[in-house]
């Protein structure tokens, strides 16, 4: 089994693309790896982390933007700051950072030390969904930031081990992209320990695939 | 002599049987006997968070299985035969999956 899991994170690392949105919940149960990997037109970002306890999770980033010219490549360390539990919701707060570097490959300009710092909140029930994220950048050759949202709601309730489906949209803004702010109508199926969305941005034209997997 | 063995052990014999059998039995009984133990939480509220909790109390010794339902928020664990899992034990493994613990039950099959 923990070959299966080494050679599940070493193909992650094989696939590993470059920049992401909006994650979905950065931390996972004590014990368990997840693999997130987003794409949309200027981006791709593989974030591969493992969990110690259900408030931590750390690993590796690597986001490459082609919109801003530029390749991170880091750590990555998450925290469950605060979790709100009701009989019927779910709230959560979490920190992000990372560090590591930063290659500006397409004006020639050196590799710099970089990082990011983020914050994501996110307040679902069975039927609703709500999320936000903001990050802010330091490449060394530049700064950067960006910020998203989310509304999804569930067309129909499915029980534990069901194909789970959302309707959502999503907005986001990067002031320095060439298309500040974003609307993406996504949707999200999860199932088993998979998680996968396919989204459409009209003002872009461009595709949104994200997946995730926990093992 | 001999004959005179063969009769006791056979005699011996006969007799232990149902003693033995009846002991057998009682252990039986005694192994037979699952406990379900019914967990309430706050927050479960999607597949992934079902999952942590399979995981979380899946890896404990005393447990056989685990069923989530989802739309009571309910944990049922079924433990292996003669095992068992305290209330203690419960309480940390539901704080260790994420979620709040509301109720503890048990049943006997």
């Amino acid at each position: 089994m923990k070959s299966l899991q080494y050679a599940g994170v070493t193909l992650a690392i094989g696939l590993a693309i470059a920049a992401p949105a909006a994650e979905a919940r950065p931390v996972s149960y004590p014990g368990g790896w997840t693999v997130m990997q987003m794409n949309n037109g200027d981006m791709a970002s593989l974030h591969v982390h493992y969990s110690p306890t259900f408030t931590d999770s750390i690993g590796l980033y690597s986001e490459r933007n082609w919109g801003e010219d530029w390749h991170f490549t880091g750590i990555q360390y998450n925290r469950l700051v605060k979790r709100w539990n009701t009989p019927n919701s779910q709230a959560n707060l979490y920190f992000k950072a990372a560090a590591g570097q930063a290659d500006p490959f397409s004006d020639g300009a050196n590799v710099e030390a970089a990082g990011f710092v983020g914050v994501g909140t996110d307040w679902e029930t069975r039927r609703w969904f709500v999320s936000y994220e903001g990050r802010a950048y330091d490449l060394g050759f530049d700064q950067d930031a960006r910020q998203s949202a989310r509304v999804g709601v569930a067309p129909y309730i499915g029980d534990y081990g069901d194909l789970h489906t959302w309707l959502m949209l999503q907005v986001e803004n990067q002031p320095e992209a060439e298309t500040p702010t974003t609307l993406t109508p996504l949707v999200r199926f999860f199932y088993d320990v998979q998680m996968l969305e396919i989204g459409y941005a009209p003002e872009t034209e461009e595709l949104m695939l994200n997946w995730i997997v926990r093992f | 002599m001999k004959l005179i063995k063969l009769a006791l052990a056979t005699t011996t014999i006969a007799f232990a049987a149902p003693i033995a059998t009846a002991q057998d039995a009682a252990t039986d009984t005694a192994i037979s006997a699952q406990t379900m133990v019914n967990v309430k939480v706050n927050g479960m509220v999607c597949d992934f968070c079902a999952r942590a909790v399979t995981k979380v109390f899946g890896k404990q010794e005393a447990v056989e299985n685990v069923h989530v339902d989802l739309d009571n928020g309910e944990i049922h664990v079924t433990l292996k035969p003669g095992a068992a899992l305290s209330d203690e034990t419960v309480a940390d493994l539901v704080k260790k999956s994420g979620y709040d613990l509301v109720a503890i039950e048990r049943e006997t099959a």
